[in-house]
């Protein structure tokens, strides 16, 4: 017995000593947590070989299956102070406001922000980093303003449009979009429909709200909703959308122009990483963009996409980071404004913005370092015929309205499409029944909120 | 005394079969036991959200008590669910037994001589292999809406003029759950089906054929009685898996269309893992769920072993 034990004490100083190995002399060290391994990637390449003074823990746990919430959750209920607890995690669109809700982010400011470096960030982007109370907790390298993106060639065949502002007529607003998804059929007998289904609109149609899903702790139907509905079901009864699913075949298809599809609501990701991997079948990721562009030829939509801004402005995605509020109240001074300096850099500092923008094309979270980018002459680009994206992005980022989200967001939005959207519009139910069928869902899912 | 003990210790490792063992029962203690005793806690209290799962209140039965009172918004989803999970149980189980057991029997029919069994048995036995989640998605491709593999074949040999949109449709989404189960498991079934058959003495069996019995006679009064303990072990363990179910319709239809295809736990997982993460209510279903398994199992083997007993007595008797 006597030796089991001796074994199993030298094996927990082993473990011991090994832990306590990484913490470098005299180096401020910082536990980083992430659901991907971009924000690691960037840190390392631009931020540490002039940080030599910072030793960077990485924690990196997919999203998948709600693993990376779950390890949070259960550090920060049970021992947010531990040395293995993160002091900077990131947090998704799908979970942040769960998070700065909580009382585990802590107030940026704590860490040295001021009101004046938190004023160069998107509004948008800031307001979904913040509580009900408005502290800012979270800051995001990355803005996701969503924009329409349609097809240049169909919209002039069909609809004789040449040019993204005579488009920007054509859907300034739901009953004119309406209206040319009409126009769009009688001219392409059927063939061209104006979007692949429902849930592409839903991710800009929310934004059109006045309130998000909960006020107050109460569950609000705003009557935009309804008119959603409306517009849904006509698209559906009508024959103006081929009917699929976002992430479908099918929608991937329109994207490759198999199936004749004028318009994509999509953010800036969707642009680069979804809508132009996707234009031709030929396409290889592996490849560079010149080497594909030659290899594709006449294949696919390469370079026949236009952005507008659309009916609504939208905002979808993002990724913020927050501060472990336990590991910030006992952070010395120099980790402070370590913390700081990271967050600060990645979120707000022009200089390197601007330098991030030009490597990666990625549309940056800040509002002073777009305006320096345009400046410097924009960003045309092939694959949208020289059209300058940073530009449409811009007045789209400016005008979403951030503070509709909710930390209930997803669930209730899922509960909204099982419940309302996909029975009402295929006419299996009448609005009144898919609407208390929807609340009696969401009351029972969310039971800290109040349902009339 | 003393001395035998000292004897005992230099050949005794009895110690060394308590270390061997321990590492079973460390991971059953830390990953079995305390996480069942921690839910049947949790389904006391209110725990409601992440905050909450450590620090909570005892509320007593509150929980249960929405669960079996038919005016709580739980009520008619966890009993409708409980419903949708026995009906595709039973479209999986009894064609899933049947067939096992035709199949079982073929292969071990010494008259039949079936050929490459080897093979046929694997390729049974294949689909049992991949991951439920794996075959969810696939399926869900297979089937989908408005352009699938399915719907393009269904319309190129004009056996439908309109693309069918399968998971919209009650009968189709139930009917595929319970299909992939069947088609999941059959194989497993059979090869425990042909374990059980082997295990008959084929003493009886070259009796049967001496006596004059036809394959069916022997079948039904040889092989089908003896091995009723596999079969009862089968049905347990169908049940258990079956009332469980989660995987197949979490990935393929998420409980549409209007939750008819919502089982048990999924919807335990929702309550626990979407919204206000309801760990409380989530905790309470469980063991309800385990309650109602608990006395599945025990009907089961009640039924199937009552027609033993006068056997028994009968034989006690002829002694």
């Amino acid at each position: 017995m006597k030796k089991v034990l001796s074994l199993v004490l030298a094996l927990t100083l082993v473990l011991g000593c090994m832990s306590f190995a990484s913490a470098e002399e005299g180096k401020i060290k910082l536990v980083v947590w992430s659901f991907t391994n971009e924000l690691q990637g960037m840190i390392e390449k631009y931020y540490l070989p002039q940080h030599p003074e910072l030793d960077i823990e990485f924690q990196i746990y997919p999203t998948d299956g709600n693993a990376y919430t779950t390890k949070v959750d259960n550090l920060l209920g049970a021992n947010a102070a531990s040395d293995e607890a993160p002091d900077i995690f990131t947090l998704e669109a799908a979970f942040v406001k769960h998070y700065v809700e909580s009382d585990w982010t802590g107030d940026l400011k704590t860490i040295g922000f001021t009101d004046e470096e938190l004023g160069t960030a998107f509004p948008v982007m800031a307001q979904i980093g913040q509580n009900a109370a408005g502290v800012q907790k979270g800051l995001s390298w990355q803005s996701t303003p969503g924009v329409l993106m349609y097809r240049a060639s169909l919209a002039e065949k069909y609809l004789g449009v040449t040019s993204p502002e005579e488009m920007q007529e054509k859907v300034q607003d739901w009953d004119t979009f309406l209206e040319t998804a009409e126009e769009l059929k009688e001219a392409s007998e059927g063939a061209c429909k104006m979007v692949i289904g429902s849930g592409d609109i839903w991710n800009a149609y929310q934004y059109q709200r006045s309130e998000g899903w909960v006020v107050d702790g109460k569950l609000v139907i705003d009557d935009e909703l309804l008119d959603f509905e409306e517009l849904v079901k006509t698209l559906e009864e009508d024959d103006l959308s081929h009917k699929g699913g976002s992430w479908s075949e099918v929608w991937f298809a329109g994207m490759r122009g198999e199936l004749e599809t004028l318009c994509y609501f999509l953010p800036t990701w969707g642009l680069h990483y979804t809508l132009k991997p996707h234009c031709s079948s030929l396409w290889d990721e592996s490849k560079t963009e010149e080497e594909n562009v030659a290899a594709i030829g006449d294949d696919g939509t390469y370079g026949d996409w236009r952005l507008v801004d659309g009916p609504v402005a939208y905002s979808w995605g993002g990724t913020w980071m927050g501060i472990n509020a336990a590991k910030a109240a006992t952070a010395d001074d120099a980790k402070k404004q370590a913390m700081h300096d990271l967050i600060y850099n990645f979120s707000l500092n022009e200089d390197w913005l601007v330098q991030y923008a030009q490597d990666s094309g990625d549309f940056v979270g800040s509002a002073k370092a777009v305006e320096t980018i345009l400046a410097n002459g924009g960003t045309p680009n092939p694959f949208l015929g020289g059209q300058d994206h940073y530009a449409i992005f811009a007045s789209a980022a400016a005008l979403a309205n951030g503070s509709l989200m909710s930390e209930y967001d997803d669930t209730i939005n899922s509960l909204w499409s099982d419940y309302v959207t996909t029975p009402y519009t295929k006419g299996e139910k009448d609005l009144d029944t898919c609407l208390e069928e929807f609340k009696t869902a969401v009351a029972a899912a969310i039971t800290t909120i109040t349902v009339e | 005394m003393a001395s035998s003990q000292k004897k005992r210790k230099t050949v005794s490792y009895s110690h060394w079969g308590y270390i061997f063992i321990a590492p079973f029962f460390i991971t059953f203690l830390i990953f079995q036991l305390y996480p069942i005793i921690f839910t049947f806690r949790t389904s006391l209290t209110d725990a409601v959200g992440w905050e909450k799962i450590l620090n909570n209140n005892i509320i007593g039965f509150e929980n249960f008590r929405q669960l079996f009172d038919s005016s709580s918004l739980v009520y008619g989803k966890f009993w409708g669910a409980l419903g949708n999970t026995m009906i595709m149980w039973f479209f999986n189980f009894v064609p899933q037994l049947g067939l096992a057991l035709i199949l079982a029997s073929w292969f071990t029919d010494s008259r039949m001589h079936l050929r490459a069994q080897g093979f046929f048995k694997v390729t049974i036995f294949m689909p049992n292999i991949i991951t439920a989640a794996t075959i969810g998605m696939l399926f869900m491709s297979l089937f989908a809406y408005p352009i699938g593999p399915v719907n393009t074949f269904l319309q190129s040999f004009s056996l439908s003029n309109m693309p069918i949109e399968f998971f919209r449709s009650v009968a189709w989404s139930r009917g595929l759950i319970s299909f992939i189960q069947w088609w999941m498991w059959c194989g497993n079934t059979m090869i425990v089906m042909i374990a059980g058959i082997s295990g008959i003495n084929p003493a009886l069996f070259e009796a049967a054929l001496v006596d004059g019995c036809s394959s069916r006679q022997t079948f039904w009064k040889i092989t089908l009685p003896l091995i009723k303990p596999i079969l009862v072990y089968n049905l347990i363990t169908s049940l258990v898996g079956g009332l469980t179910m989660f995987d197949i319709p979490h990935m393929m239809t998420q409980g549409n269309p209007n939750e008819t295809t919502n089982t048990v736990a999924r919807f335990i997982y929702t309550q626990g893992f979407t919204g206000s993460r309801n760990f409380n209510m989530a905790s309470a279903a469980s063991v309800v769920l385990f309650g109602i398994i608990i006395i599945g199992s025990l009907l089961i083997r009640f039924v199937l072993n009552d027609h033993d007993k006068p056997a028994k007595s009968e034989r006690k008797g002829a002694k």
